[in-house]
């Protein structure tokens, strides 16, 4: 099974032209993303979506231009996964990308269109995946694995609920290796590939051991560091702006349709070298933290997030954060508060007009309501949106997938009991 | 250090839920003239009864939604510190959908505060020693209010005579949180009863402290708006502080239908032979509440109901009942009020502190109307500071997701709409659960809106007529 990857494709649009986009992709969004874009099909999409983002002043004021993002989760490396995305929705492609600089015209290869793609692709900053290696037909196989497991259950109750756990386990057993379709459940699901392995732990030992090299720097630098956090902190003016009321309208109408919400936000860095470089030291943090630690099921104490995303923009002046989350926004908002408030603030209070911070980490989001409209202020719509599984939370996906893993082996009458308790 | 609350600025709905006053009735009121409507609200503002002292023979609440208050004159951008909930109301589509209010609830087939009914601007609340006494005080509450033709009265929403059931059978209203800061809480407190049950006042009372430490947004004026004087200015500022000891009242008429309960607990546990079951159909209702009929919690009374426990509240489920083998995961209780089994690390207090943040004061009523056979339902009222937070999470987040609690397609049993998605009832057991399919639905909304029931100085700057140039 391969590992997941962040696809952000990033490209300006004339001022001019933002509207025509946006009604592109609301048109789009109306016809529904799966329908226009056929992710179903594309090879490993978990989540995709597409929006505008408007033009915006930076920390200093300077105006951003306004742009188009294609951002998508998927099992296979970006350049397979664009290429997959032209072959089965290039004319769509056309009718988003038209309007920006440089996109092939009428008549262009398949190809061109891929390398325009590609050269529009932004890195991420840092990417959260809820359990890393679980690929999207993983997820939907063991969907189907479990509803196909609690419907004999449901149909053989009666004479099955007399049984010892051992037995009633075996019958499930015995039902599954009757099923032809179900016969990849027999095996574990494999693991992602041993060069990415390798290079996994390679980052794993290699980010401490040049931290080492580095620490006689660091013991000088952090007590400098952290004054001058005090310092801007002070002078840092947080918002009181509360968001308007047509945006709140139009972020509420697109949201609450399934088990999950997308989020995407974009904030101004605050000016000055300071913080651009604070920014980028706490999230090369992040990525590692997410790479190594929070990549089963868990970011930070929120086990809610399927995926989540930090990118910079517009030469850093820009931030995006974007995530795939279960439940409402209200839900989802109140995690951050109760959960992660400290992770949130040492990204974000480096944003223009956050709720005041204490040495980074304290105050922000647990200023409830002002980290509230802060976070609504800066969200913007998703004009398209697709999950592949609409109706799972992280909770079912990884309860499906222990199911899965104790279907067949050996497992104490202790185990048996628990796998059953699952279903 | 609990702060000092200002009972006599508070109505007293807030303070208690007036069990002393059996009958109620609730008139909601259309607004036609507003200042003939100040007038009104104005003479019966007197009526208006505070948290200080238990009414020994009536009780009159007023309370106003976003277009009522607009009417009486309070303009945008004044609205600012109102939130966006309240602002749009209860029926604006994207909050139909967050609260279920689709499909048969939608508010297009509601008896009153949807689009086919004539606006609610206002909602006069009345409570009676009894019968007699209910049809005297709402004699003279319309005397006072409606006579001048300035406000009329869209619906009169009646109640059965106050029990301690509900319409399905059920002792209803054991859980409520102790506010803090009012004499029920200092009580329990002093004797050792509080447990995890007392709240701060701050999460009930605007202008106060909330389980964050802080104070929930709410309206606040210029001074030149409150040029009288009538309003309490902010601690740290010179606004006129309109939220002050006020608090938000969410409404909402829900039909019972007891038949197709009744019923459906029939067909589900019948014998193969056809002969009924009482005895397991009476343990399904049970397990789909997560208490008996009298009240006992299933966590402490898996097998039969115990009148001991009757109002036993003091328990949690991570420690006694993680997997659900006495209260079903996905019953109605258990997600009403999850109490110590929410992330992170349930069974901790870090677990119940994230639970209180999403705690409300009830003061339902039930109803029955039209006799036997009619209409029986409850007019599920409650009071919170922060409606998205309190209200409409626990509506959201915990009754009508079908996921909760890693559940699958499984919505609250008992309250949840059905809305054309698979609905699953599950009851945990060893070796085998058993999964009820398909699960109809048995209650349905008739009516609703969103209310700001203002302190009593806000209740009086309301109903003052706007002089020269907005300024009162």
């Amino acid at each position: 099974m391969p590992h997941q990857s962040a696809v952000t494709v990033l490209a300006t649009v004339p001022p001019a032209r933002v509207d025509d986009v946006r009604e592109v992709l609301n048109e789009a969004g109306r016809r529904g993303a799966g329908e226009v874009f056929r992710f179903a099909e594309v090879a490993g999409v978990h989540f995709a979506r597409l929006l505008l983002v408007p033009g915006g002043p930076d920390g200093t004021g300077e105006m951003q231009p306004p742009c188009v993002v294609y951002m998508s989760e998927v099992d296979v490396p970006v350049a397979v996964h664009l290429a997959d995305l032209v072959r089965s929705a290039g004319d769509e492609l056309d009718k988003v990308f038209a309007y920006c600089d440089g996109y092939p015209a009428d008549g262009a290869s398949e190809g061109e269109r891929v390398a325009w793609l590609r050269s529009h692709h932004v890195p991420c900053a840092a990417f959260y995946v809820h359990t890393v290696g679980r690929g999207r037909q993983q997820i939907l196989n063991e969907a189907r694995l479990r509803e196909a497991i609690e419907e004999f259950l449901d149909r053989h109750r009666a004479e099955l609920s007399g049984e010892s756990p051992a037995r009633v386990r075996a019958a499930v057993q015995e039902y599954v290796t009757g099923r032809q379709d179900l016969a990849w459940a027999r095996s574990r699901p494999a693991l992602p590939a041993l060069r990415w392995r390798i290079r996994r732990a390679a980052h794993l030992v290699g980010v401490p051991l040049a931290g080492l090299a580095l620490l006689p720097l660091l013991v000088i630098a952090l007590p400098v560091w952290a004054v001058l956090v005090r310092r801007h902190e002070r002078r840092d003016v947080p918002s009181r702006a509360r968001p308007g009321r047509d945006h709140v309208r139009e972020l509420a109408s697109r949201e609450d349709f399934g088990a999950q919400n997308p989020f995407t936000a974009v904030g101004a860095v605050k000016p000055g070298r300071f913080r651009r470089i604070t920014l980028t030291a706490i999230l090369f943090v992040v990525d590692y933290g997410v790479r190594h630690f929070f990549h089963r099921g868990n970011l930070a104490g929120v086990k809610t997030i399927h995926f989540a995303r930090w990118l910079f923009i517009d030469g850093k002046r820009r931030v995006i954060f974007a995530s795939n989350y279960d439940g409402s926004l209200e839900s989802y908002m109140d995690d951050f508060i109760d959960k992660v408030a400290w992770g949130l603030n040492a990204v974000f209070s480096n944003g223009l007009g956050y709720p005041r911070t204490r040495w980074l980490v304290r105050g922000g989001a647990k200023d409830e309501l002002a980290f509230k409209h802060y976070l609504r202020s800066h969200q913007l719509p998703n004009q398209v949106w697709y999950s592949a599984y609409d109706t799972l939370t992280t909770d079912n996906v990884r309860t499906n997938a222990r199911v899965r893993a104790g279907l067949f082996g050996t497992l104490s009458p202790a185990g048996t009991e628990a796998w059953l308790a699952l279903l | 250090m609990a702060a000092t609350l200002d009972l006599d600025d508070m109505q007293g709905l807030i303070v208690r839920g007036y069990g002393g006053l059996r009958w109620a009735s609730f008139l909601m009121l259309s607004i036609t003239d507003p200042a003939g409507a100040r007038t009104a609200l104005g003479q019966l503002t007197p009526r208006v009864t505070s948290g200080r002292a238990e009414p020994p023979e009536v009780a009159v609440n007023l309370a106003f939604t976003s277009d009522g208050i607009r009417l009486l004159g309070l303009e945008a951008p004044r609205h600012e510190g109102f939130p966006e909930e309240f602002l749009s109301g209860m029926t604006d589509p994207n909050r139909s959908r967050l609260l279920g209010d689709t499909g048969e609830n939608a508010p297009r087939y509601w008896r009153w505060g949807g689009p086919a009914t004539p606006p609610v601007h206002a909602v006069a609340l009345l409570y009676a020693r009894d019968e007699a006494g209910l049809g005297r005080l709402e004699a003279e509450v319309r005397h006072v209010a409606l006579a001048a033709g300035a406000l009329a009265e869209i619906v009169r929403l009646g109640t059965a005579e106050l029990t301690e059931r509900e319409p399905f059978g059920f002792r209803d209203g054991i859980s409520q949180p102790l506010v803090e800061g009012l004499p029920r809480a200092t009580a329990a407190r002093a004797k050792g009863t509080a447990g995890d049950e007392v709240v701060k006042a701050g999460e009930f009372v605007l202008g106060y402290p909330n389980e964050y430490g802080l104070l929930t947004d709410r309206p606040l004026l210029p001074s030149p708006h409150d040029s009288a004087g009538l309003l309490p200015r902010v601690p740290d500022g010179t606004d006129a502080d309109l939220g002050h000891n006020g608090s938000y009242l969410v409404f909402r008429q829900l039909r019972q239908d007891v038949d197709a309960f009744r019923s459906y607990l029939d067909e589900a546990t019948r014998h193969p032979d056809g002969t009924g079951d009482p005895a397991a159909r009476d343990a399904l209702a049970a397990r789909m509440v997560g208490r008996w009929p009298g009240g006992a919690p299933l966590v402490h009374a898996p097998l039969r109901d115990d009148p001991d426990r009757a109002t036993d509240n003091d328990f949690g489920y991570f420690a006694t009942d993680r997997d659900g083998l006495r209260c079903p995961l996905g019953a109605h209780v258990r997600r009403a009020n999850p109490r110590d089994s929410l992330d992170p690390r349930p069974g901790s207090a870090d677990s119940v502190a994230i639970g209180r943040r999403h705690r409300i004061l009830r003061r339902g009523r039930a109803y029955a109307d039209g006799g036997p056979g009619g209409e029986q339902g409850l007019h599920f009222l409650c009071l919170n500071a922060n409606i998205s937070r309190q209200f409409e999470f626990i509506q959201h987040t915990w009754l009508n997701n079908p996921n909760f609690n890693g559940l699958y397609d499984s919505p609250d049993p008992l309250v949840a709409p059905r809305s054309n998605r698979r609905s699953t009832f599950t009851e945990q057991a060893r070796p085998l659960r058993t999964r009820r399919l398909d699960l109809p639905q048995f209650v349905s909304v008739r009516g609703g809106a969103y209310f700001f029931l203002p302190g009593l100085r806000a209740l009086r700057y309301l109903c003052k007529a706007t002089e020269e140039g907005g300024q009162r």
